[in-house]
């Protein structure tokens, strides 16, 4: 099945993966596009008539995991599952007319249930993999808006005007991500709930009106619309699921992990001179499993942009040698420095007199660098004097040596870690910026990610007072270090750096993160200086894979929306100008 | 546990001053040269007993770094008592107090009770801020002042201890609405809403040490 869409009107879909389409531009197609999946991979079809606004339907592929909803704006619904049924055989769910179950003979619901649990119930099985990558956006345009939507949201180099970009006047988008959250909710209370569970939630016309007024406010709200299920918790009566609830109910639908790579399949994903042969499918696959530490050297300059995805191995170890002269170059700048010059240069001893006090309190714990007169960690205070000199204007902040310290335990070698990190600070460096502004957006960011993926959250967190975010400030600000150990947070790392869904996946973490303790939260009526506690105190105990994978669900399920949350050049987004990624810092240090 | 009063610290200076290692010398007795630098904000806690009553301190203990005190300032928020700290060895740390005790101003409220404290006191030989100057700086500015040790405990009890001691005086003087949280101070069981005869604390204040 292949879903191409098109402009103003539904066009066509069949098993063949062929299409007529017309009228649009190849860039705009693709983005919509939902490419060949077999019917054998979809599991169930789930009709939507609402009231008011246009049909659409839900695919639900037997991994568990649902591409966003396609739009038919002409009607064609009917004309669709027609074809469909020529193809496979199509049943109808006993418990919801608009449920129609694809090559799902026996015992619908038993089976509907095994597989919407997979993902947990097996873990590691690849058995579920698709045969298509779901793609993240939404599906058709409203007629007429089609180019200036696409062009609007996958422009990075578009000026950035606003504090954020007006998106949300489309209806259909908002409704999909309500909808794909209540897809979202099935877990293992779901037993005796799937029956409601993919019903239309009701919203009548005055609620679909104040949507529409909300959407030309440019804001959303999807708290109005959450949908009612049942619960049936074994020590809880059963009650009323409503907006509140709903967060209790864990998403299960990112995919199953995967054990990490190992050397025998990293040599499949070279050529025989050692080039990458489809970085894509690299990303992707470390993004479903991570590295094996023995591996992380290598693979970890790849994915940080150190060396190129297409350079072979001859190419990486010149670059290397003629990278160890470079930092040889620039340590000297600073080694050569005398005490009688030093005595003279205030801004040189207060750096290194900030990264002496700092290499001694980072990761002492950890047995490479701990112990007295431990050269690992000399190694470190040489690598971010070295760097303060190779990026004057950034300099020394705190923070960094945490980021840097898992890179030189990985790479065990001082040029190379330098060199590492060089390429994570080309993203992460604005986050150090005197000004904090590489802070602030992120954290702007993640404010307006919550406020599309849990209202109710964020109408919480507003009324509260606390929509600056602060309390995800360390999160952010060193991706997560001090919130996990060290083996994990070399492997969350990883994750990240394969940008593979989303540039910004690190904020989905903290979205997911935050929904997952959204009803504690808000039941608990939290304040701000509760709040941060709360939030410092989870450090250590988050379920690592499990937030992955909502974080992954969240970030399908957002899509083009999520994405539209997140302002150009949001770090680690590389600078719009790369001219104005530091400013020049003005004061000490 | 349950306690009459809750007050709200905070802990503020320049990196590096022994923040974290005052903290952790209060509420666990033990000084910890290997620890992580603070990034945000950490947090403690230690219940006291002043005048009879059980008191659980709630400390937030800041970061230092320059940068991030467009953040940490917000931390600030509905604090009884700060600790303002600077390093007798470094110079420089005592130099930024005036900038550090215009942001607990701006950012706290104004009936905060500050206690500057001049720790690494047991580093006499490398003194580089005299007991006087700071004695100074502290009458100045209407602060309490103890010099004080991570390391060796020296006056860390007392200056955590004292701040209480002033703040319940304040309370008991009617200074503060006490049911009004934004000054840092919750009642538990046992406290007293309002006005009362009740009298200081156990602990002196003020005065230098190791000079
Ligand atoms: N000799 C001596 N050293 C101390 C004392 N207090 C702290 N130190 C040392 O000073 C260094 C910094 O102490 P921290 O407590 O981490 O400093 P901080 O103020 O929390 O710094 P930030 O978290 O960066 O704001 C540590 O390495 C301690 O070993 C003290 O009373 N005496
Ligand atoms: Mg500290």
């Amino acid at each position: 099945m292949t879903w191409i869409p098109y402009k103003r009107s539904w066009d066509g879909i069949d098993s063949t993966g062929h299409n007529v389409n017309a009228g649009l531009l190849e860039k705009d197609r693709n983005l919509y596009t939902i490419r060949a999946v077999p019917l054998t991979d979809v599991h169930s079809i789930h009709r939507h008539a609402p009231p008011l606004g246009w049909q659409y339907v839900i695919v639900v592929l037997s991994s568990g995991l649902a591409h966003p909803p396609l739009y038919f704006y002409n009607g064609g619904v009917r004309e669709f599952l027609a074809t469909i049924k020529q193809h496979v055989s199509l049943l109808r769910s006993r418990d919801d007319a608009n449920v129609f179950l694809v090559n799902d003979l026996q015992d619908p619901l038993q089976k509907s249930l095994s597989s919407l649990e997979l993902p947990r119930a097996v873990p590691g099985s690849n058995g579920t993999a698709l045969h298509s990558s779901i793609s993240s956006s939404f599906s058709n345009e409203t007629p007429g808006r089609l180019n200036d939507a696409t062009v609007d949201g996958k422009s990075t180099t578009t000026e950035y005007n606003g504090k954020q970009k007006q998106k949300f006047n489309d209806p259909a988008r908002d409704i999909s991500i309500q909808v794909l959250e209540k897809f979202s909710l099935v877990t293992k209370f779901a037993r005796e709930t799937t029956s409601q569970l993919f019903r239309e939630s009701h919203h009548d016309s005055s609620n679909s009106y104040e949507r529409m007024q909300w959407m030309n406010s440019g804001s959303i709200n999807m708290a109005s619309i959450e949908p009612t299920i049942k619960q049936k918790v074994p020590d809880e009566n059963p009650a009323t699921l409503d907006s509140l609830q709903v967060d209790k109910l864990s998403l299960v639908w990112g995919k199953a992990r995967q054990s990490p790579l190992n050397y025998v399949e990293w040599a499949t994903f070279l050529d025989s001179e050692g080039r990458v042969k489809d970085s894509e499918a690299l990303r992707k696959r470390i993004f479903y499993g991570g590295v094996e530490n023995n591996l992380r050297k290598e693979v970890w300059r790849i994915l940080l942009g150190y060396h190129a995805y297409d350079s072979t191995y001859a190419e990486r170890e010149y670059l290397a040698s003629v990278k160890k002269s470079e930092y040889d170059v620039i340590k000297s700048q600073w080694q050569s420095i005398s005490p009688s010059q030093a005595k003279r240069f205030t801004k040189f001893r207060e750096r290194r007199g900030l990264i002496e006090k700092d290499v001694v309190r980072t990761d002492r714990s950890f047995t490479y660098y701990d112990g007295d007169d431990n050269q690992n960690v000399t190694l470190l205070h040489d690598i971010l004097l070295t760097y303060s000199f190779y990026n004057f204007d950034l300099g020394y902040c705190q923070g960094m040596s945490d980021l840097l310290s898992p890179i030189l335990f990985v790479m065990e070698n001082e040029s190379e870690a330098f060199w590492s990190f060089v390429a994570l600070m080309e993203r992460l460096g604005p986050n150090f910026n005197r000004d904090q502004n590489g802070m602030h957006s992120q954290l702007f960011a993640l404010s307006k990610l919550v406020e599309l993926l849990d209202s109710p959250l964020h109408n919480y967190l507003k009324q509260a007072d606390c929509l600056n975010y602060f309390f995800c400030f360390r999160w952010i600000l060193i991706q997560f270090k001090r919130e996990f150990e060290y083996e994990q947070v070399m492997y969350l790392w990883e994750v990240f750096w394969t940008h593979y869904l989303s540039e910004h996946f690190h904020l989905y973490v903290c979205v997911a993160i935050l929904k997952r303790y959204s009803r504690k939260i808000i039941g608990e009526q939290m304040d701000f200086d509760t709040l941060l506690k709360f939030i410092n105190e989870l450090s250590g105990h988050i379920d690592l894979d499990g937030i992955i994978r909502d974080a992954e669900a969240l970030c399908v399920c957002a899509g083009e929306n999520g994405e539209a949350c997140i302002p150009p050049g949001t770090p680690p987004s590389l600078p719009i100008e790369a001219e104005s990624m530091y400013l020049p810092q003005d004061d000490d240090l | 546990m349950s306690y009459a009063y809750l007050f709200k610290y905070i802990i503020i200076g320049d990196t590096g001053v022994g923040k974290s290692c005052l903290l952790l010398q209060f509420t666990d007795k033990r000084f910890q040269p290997v620890h992580d630098l603070t990034i945000g904000v950490e947090f403690g806690a230690r219940m006291i007993t002043i005048d009879n009553k059980p008191i659980k301190l709630q400390i937030w203990d800041t970061a230092g770094q320059e940068s991030f005190r467009s953040i940490t300032r917000s931390y600030y928020r509905g604090a009884a008592g700060a600790l303002l700290v600077y390093d007798i060895t470094r110079r420089e740390t005592f130099n930024h107090l005036a900038s550090w005790l215009e942001d607990a101003r701006q950012h706290a409220n104004a009936n905060m009770t500050i206690m500057l404290i001049g720790n690494k006191c047991d580093l006499a030989h490398r003194r580089a801020v005299s007991t006087e100057e700071g004695e100074q700086f502290a009458k100045e500015h209407g602060l309490i002042f103890m010099e004080a040790s991570a390391k060796t405990a020296q006056n860390v009890e007392e200056a955590f201890i004292s701040t209480a001691a002033t703040i319940y005086k304040k309370i008991q003087d009617g200074v503060f609405d006490v049911s009004n949280e934004s000054y840092g101070i919750k009642v538990g069981y046992g406290g007293i809403p309002g006005p009362s005869g009740g009298r200081d604390g156990t602990v002196s204040q003020g005065g230098g040490c190791c000079s």
